[in-house]
């Protein structure tokens, strides 16, 4: 092409980025938390919350069903065609933002996707047994690893893959900091006593992110809360942590034009990463600290859209402090009639 | 033994390649003695590589299935044997099609101007103004060259005698270019020894003199072109997006565009606005401005009409030219080849009748078992009668259509299409084909080397397109001298 980027192509590529990223996580959770309850008391009552309330959508959640157990947790986050942020949605989403950007990557990229796709699909629909759902996360996991590294390694790495970046580093960050929100056990708080189970926790929140082998050989004391959360948040040598991933936005940001806006929200976050010294915080200020991280990258999207997809003026978000923010959804792209396309042939 | 062409039988249809003797024609001799010589291995060998090269340079058209479960790419289907075109012939009929095309353009110019050509009476009034292709919100609009179709892509077919006829000419948005160029591509990666044999004048110069013809509908040096796209669910998306590549344009959708208050059209860019200045435009007239035509238009770009005719952006093919694609002012052309330009048409028509006109009307009532009938204003062969393969309730039903509005309908004798030799099962066998060549008119005007050469697959059958059992076949103009 003419080296021109267009911006709906620049947000489909970037919100391929968000959703293959956002797949990846939400695969892994689920796979890590399973593991993770069969290390805790039996008794634990709402033990599968902690994976609804990450993603923000706890309401929709409400909505949909009666109870909260295993089953209707895992039918939400994997395979409820009504559940906006289910894994079998998301992945569906990869698979139209890929179709539609097919063109700016390399020839086979759209066949890998459209294979994650139907894998997903066959794998993972409804009903899963235990061990059938984790066979299913688990090929979901590697395939969607071997779509980055071929991607990464066969690209062109211009505009169009910059944006894929944003989109993968952005989600990965906001992704991060919800699991550490989930390793708090703020959710199961009053419950029961966690304190015994501290260690198991963090250690499952690590396994989580890939991240245990790196914290053993890297980080000399062992695994509880603080020096967690500090290693998740600030080693700029771990591809999964906090920092890696939006120094890794800063970068691919500096590649385009008009970055001065997103740049500076990005210097905003991660000064305030920076600044924060987890082993200071009461724990009620590392879960407002959390959020205030989650808050500050929706508004680093928001930054990002502004600047290349939607240039229209819009209202300024509101500053008052929200809850939890839900994952953001994909706009809906301009909800291209299928029969109006298809009626727009001519002979 | 696998093609033998002593066992291939052509009657009663004028076959491009083969004798009614069964001897080769004229210059497909060395064609039809390689394609002899192959074993049935070697066929299937040839075979299996086209396929797999169809697979790889990912070939597809779209076919939608509606009812929510979207559409499918479809791999484009493909004839290994290539048609043969005579240079000699070639070199006329493209003169015919400059012809047909400069009349037709200055026909619709006139349309959109003075109308001297209704004030002269050649043609009645009311056909164009009752045409549902006329569009009131273009008189007066005078577009560069004085060109209103650029892209035109003209269908012909042979008969029984061997004469070639313009059975219809697409002046909208005709597709299919991408897959003549494939073809080709297709072709010489299969079977590069059957190049050694003749003179085949190349094609690929398309995308070049295309990108020439809109370039020149613009005062500036390099104007930023744009190819406008319905999106991936339309049939032809592939040719979008393989056009826009080969120009290097941008391939965009009206959600791309924007029209400033300056009247000016715009793309979003990560860059900011940047001004378009040539779209080369993939959809239909009624979606392409909400604010003129539908208004529940998604495709389209608000105020775009409003650009062009300001002069700020230049369209390709402007809106309107379909008032001369309509199928009852098709049976017009040869009249209007000789009032515009005072020549006698080189290329005739196919013999048509109007059913506007009574004596012409009952003739095609008294008749439907032998014709087939059109309505004015379909693409794609849909809304057809094919009266000899038609029930007679069908064709009861086409009667009573026919009485209720003849201006909708034209009806012309069922042609004895021309077959070239297919592939099935690894022997040749007879299909009937036709070819679109496609026309560019801008500063200057220029005409494919062949075209796309369609075949019907289906034994017996002559609907070609490919949503409907068609397929393709390389089409070779060849040099003999």
């Amino acid at each position: 092409m003419s080296g021109l980027t267009l911006s709906s192509t620049a947000e489909r590529i970037y919100w391929l980025g968000r959703y293959l990223e956002r797949s990846e996580t939400m695969a892994r959770l689920v796979i890590v938390h399973a593991n993770l309850l069969i290390d805790m008391p039996k008794r634990l009552p709402l033990g599968w919350r902690p994976l609804v309330e990450i993603t923000g959508s706890a309401s929709e959640f409400a909505e949909l069903y009666d109870e909260m157990n295993e089953k209707t947790v895992c039918r939400f986050l994997i395979n409820d065609a009504r559940s906006a942020g289910s894994l079998l949605n998301s992945l569906s989403w990869v698979r139209e933002n890929a179709r539609t950007v097919r063109g700016f990557m390399p020839l086979r990229a759209f066949e890998y996707f459209n294979e994650l796709y139907l894998l997903g699909r066959e794998k993972l629909t409804a009903p899963l047994s235990r061990s059938r759902r984790l066979q299913g996360l688990t090929e979901v996991v590697e395939h969607i690893q071997r779509i980055d590294g071929f991607m990464s390694a066969n690209m062109l790495h211009d505009a169009h893959w910059n944006f894929l970046r944003i989109g993968q580093f952005i989600e990965r960050a906001d992704m991060t900091t919800r699991t550490i929100d989930v390793g708090t056990g703020t959710f199961w708080e009053g419950a029961i006593d966690l304190e015994p189970f501290a260690d198991v926790q963090w250690r499952s929140v690590l396994r989580s992110l890939f991240a245990l082998q790196s914290y053993n050989t890297t980080v000399g004391e062992p695994i509880s809360q603080e020096p967690v959360i500090d290693f998740l948040l600030h080693d700029s040598r771990l591809p999964r942590s906090v920092d890696y991933g939006l120094m890794s936005v800063r970068n691919n940001l500096r590649s385009l034009p008009r970055h001065e806006r997103p740049l500076r929200a990005i210097n905003r976050i991660r000064r305030s990463v920076a600044q924060t010294d987890v082993r200071k915080l009461s724990a009620a200020d590392l879960n407002l600290f959390l959020d205030e991280c989650q808050i500050q990258i929706s508004e680093l999207h928001d930054e990002i859209r502004k600047t290349y997809f939607d240039f229209k003026p819009r209202r300024r978000p509101s500053k008052q402090r929200q809850k939890k923010p839900q994952k953001q959804p994909q706009k809906q792209p301009q909800k291209q009639s299928k029969p109006q396309a298809a009626a727009a042939r001519r002979s | 033994m696998s093609i033998d062409w002593r066992r291939y039988r052509p009657e009663p249809f004028w076959d491009e390649l083969i004798t009614a003797k069964g001897r080769a024609r004229t210059g497909a001799g060395n064609l039809c003695r390689v394609l002899s010589q192959l074993s049935d291995e070697e066929l299937l060998e040839h075979r299996t590589a086209a396929e797999l090269a169809i697979r790889s340079m990912g070939i597809t058209f779209t076919v939608y299935t509606g009812k929510g479960s979207g559409s499918i790419d479809r791999e484009w289907p493909f004839d290994l044997i290539p048609r043969l075109i005579m240079k000699r012939e070639w070199d006329a009929v493209s003169e015919g099609l400059k012809q047909r095309v400069r009349a037709l353009n200055m026909f619709i110019d006139d349309v959109y101007h003075d109308q001297k050509i209704l004030q002269d009476e050649v043609l009645p009034r009311e056909y164009i103004e009752k045409s549902k292709d006329f569009r009131a919100e273009c008189v007066g609009i005078s577009p560069p060259h004085g060109v209103w179709s650029h892209i035109c892509g003209s269908d012909l077919v042979r008969d029984a005698s061997g004469q070639m006829y313009v059975l219809e000419d697409n002046l909208r948005v005709p597709s299919g270019v991408s897959y003549m160029l494939e073809n080709r591509e297709v072709m010489k990666r299969v079977f590069p020894e059957l190049f050694e044999e003749y003179f085949i004048h190349p094609v690929d110069d398309y995308p070049d003199q295309l990108s020439e013809c809109l370039r020149s509908l613009s005062h500036l040096k390099s104007p930023t072109i744009a190819v406008l796209t319905p999106g991936i669910y339309n049939s032809a998306y592939f040719e979008h997006a393989y056009l826009a590549n080969a120009m290097s344009a941008q391939l965009v959708q009206g959600s791309d565009l924007v029209v400033g208050r300056d009247d000016c059209v715009y793309m979003r860019t990560i860059e900011g606005l940047v001004r378009v200045d040539v779209i080369y435009r993939r959809i239909d007239d009624v979606f392409m401005d909400p604010e003129v035509f539908n208004a529940d238009s998604m495709l389209g770009v608000a105020g775009l009409m409003r650009a062009w005719r300001a002069g700020k952006v230049a369209l390709a093919n402007a809106p309107g030219c379909g008032v001369a694609d309509d199928k009852v002012i098709y049976t017009y052309v040869p009249d209007i080849i000789r009032y515009y330009l005072n020549e006698e048409p080189l290329l005739p028509n196919v013999p048509s009748y109007r059913c506007v006109e009574k004596e012409q009307r009952d003739y095609v009532l008294d008749n439907l078992d032998k014709l087939v009938v059109k309505p004015a204003n379909e693409s794609g062969g849909y809304g057809m009668l094919i009266g000899p393969n038609a029930a007679k309730k069908e064709r009861d039903k086409f009667a009573r259509q026919i009485l209720a509005n003849p201006r909708n309908y034209m009806a012309q004798p069922m042609l004895l299409l021309s077959t070239a030799p297919t592939l099935v099962d690894m022997h040749a066998e007879p299909r009937h084909l036709d070819l679109r060549p496609f026309i560019l008119s801008g500063s200057s005007t220029f005409v494919t080397t062949g075209g796309l050469t369609r075949v019907a697959l289906r034994k017996g059958s002559t609907v070609v397109n490919s949503s409907q059992g068609g397929g393709s076949k390389d089409t070779w103009v060849v040099d003999l001298e």
